[in-house]
């Protein structure tokens, strides 16, 4: 293809524009947070639109951008982990320490439920990779096991064993941790 | 049905996965076990939590963003494609470039906690604030390109009107400062973006501008 013309980018649109949402949300699920999962989806635009021949002949393009966004992801972890790091030394600036978080979310979320959240995420930061990213994309994002193995291609089998022990996992941590579920 | 083999299916009851009479089963099993009662109360809450923990800490991405990031794929690809551009992952000198928001004048706002690693800034209307965007590099980057997308209602100092603007520039080797004078014209703010190319590498940075 040559110079940017505005049809090319009109089908671009057009294409990928439903999908923004979801692809938006799994690029947060695998990054982790906002910076690194703008960054992810950043570069995943940017390689998919090359290859705009390919997703207008591809039959379920949700599930091969999902596909391709994991897979860019895995392939380019060092890298994300890399601003990981150095995410934790802006963290150290005045005003970011995880002690001020709570007071800086929406106003009228109660405070137990905040306090229960803030519970959860250390106890997902405990879990395995392998094991947050099956409970947030299944209990949280609500995808089916099936449309996982679409994404990351693991089988239907391992995803259920992970997704079972990665809960039995969080209980174990939430329990230990005296948590009282928000039941 | 015991309660050894309730447990074995709660997991494919509660995800809907068990075939309509097993669950018939399971159910009626339940309604009679207060121990298993329990049990999917408690797996219940889980599921529970971790959906309200799903909506509670998913950043809102608008619009406004979406199409920014389409337009820098679409000017970032095509030059790729121009360039029978080769895959050669995220190794590059511009990836490896970070960026830290040095802001003069003005304090830095609490992220809340989706945003825990975008930094954001307070402006006041109509008065003009210098950002020092400050990068380092890790070699020289000769001939890079700049380009700052602004929030609605911020412009830079001397580009009146324009939300997007581009430059050639030079990074050298470690911090380099780049002085940004904005200005407030309206009270909307959002994201303000710094986009830097160099060769087939690019690396986007974030600013939340708040506008008071």
């Amino acid at each position: 293809m040559g110079p940017l013309d505005h049809s090319q980018r009109a089908s671009f649109d057009a294409l990928i524009k439903p999908h923004l949402d979801r692809l938006y949300r799994l690029s947060f699920r695998l990054a982790g947070n906002k910076a690194e999962a703008e960054d992810l989806f950043q570069d995943v635009l940017t390689k998919i639109f090359p290859r705009l021949d390919e997703l207008i002949d591809i039959d379920e393009p949700g599930s091969w951008l999902c596909r391709v966004m994991y897979n860019h992801f895995i392939d380019n972890r060092r890298r994300y982990a890399r601003q990981r790091l150095v995410s934790v030394s802006e963290d150290r600036l005045p005003g970011k320490s995880l002690e001020e978080l709570p007071g800086n979310l929406d106003p009228v979320a109660d405070a137990e439920r905040l306090d229960n959240i803030m519970r959860l995420q250390r106890a997902l930061s405990e879990l395995s990779e392998d094991h947050r990213l099956v409970v947030l994309l299944h209990d949280s994002e609500g995808y089916k096991l099936t449309e996982i193995q679409g994404v990351t291609g693991t089988p239907v089998g391992t995803l259920k064993s992970r997704l079972h022990r990665a809960r039995a996992r969080l209980r174990e941590i939430l329990a230990a941790d005296g948590t009282e579920y928000a039941g | 049905m015991n309660c050894k083999l309730i447990a074995e299916q709660i997991d494919d009851f509660l995800d809907g996965e068990l075939a309509a009479a097993e669950s018939q089963r399971l159910e009626t099993h339940v309604s009679t076990c207060a121990s298993c009662e329990a049990i999917i109360t408690k797996e219940r809450e889980l599921r529970d939590m971790l959906r309200d923990y799903g909506e509670s800490t998913m950043p809102r991405a608008d619009a406004a963003f979406f199409d920014r990031s389409i337009a820098i794929a679409a000017q970032t690809g095509t030059r790729r494609q121009r360039n029978r551009w080769v895959m050669t992952g995220f190794g590059g000198a511009v990836a490896a470039a970070m960026a830290l928001w040095i802001v003069s004048g003005v304090f830095f706002s609490a992220p809340s906690i989706t945003e825990s690693t975008v930094p954001s800034v307070t402006m006041t209307l109509e008065q003009p604030q210098t950002l020092n965007l400050v990068f380092a590099s890790a070699e020289v980057l000769e001939n890079a390109t700049m380009t700052v997308f602004l929030p609605e209602g911020v412009e830079v100092a001397g580009f009146a009107g324009q939300r997007e603007i581009t430059w050639m520039t030079s990074l050298d080797e470690g911090r380099n400062i780049l002085p940004l004078t904005l200005i407030a014209t309206s009270p909307v703010g959002g994201e303000l973006l710094a986009n830097l190319q160099h060769e087939d590498d690019d690396k986007t940075f974030r600013l939340q501008v708040t506008i008071i």
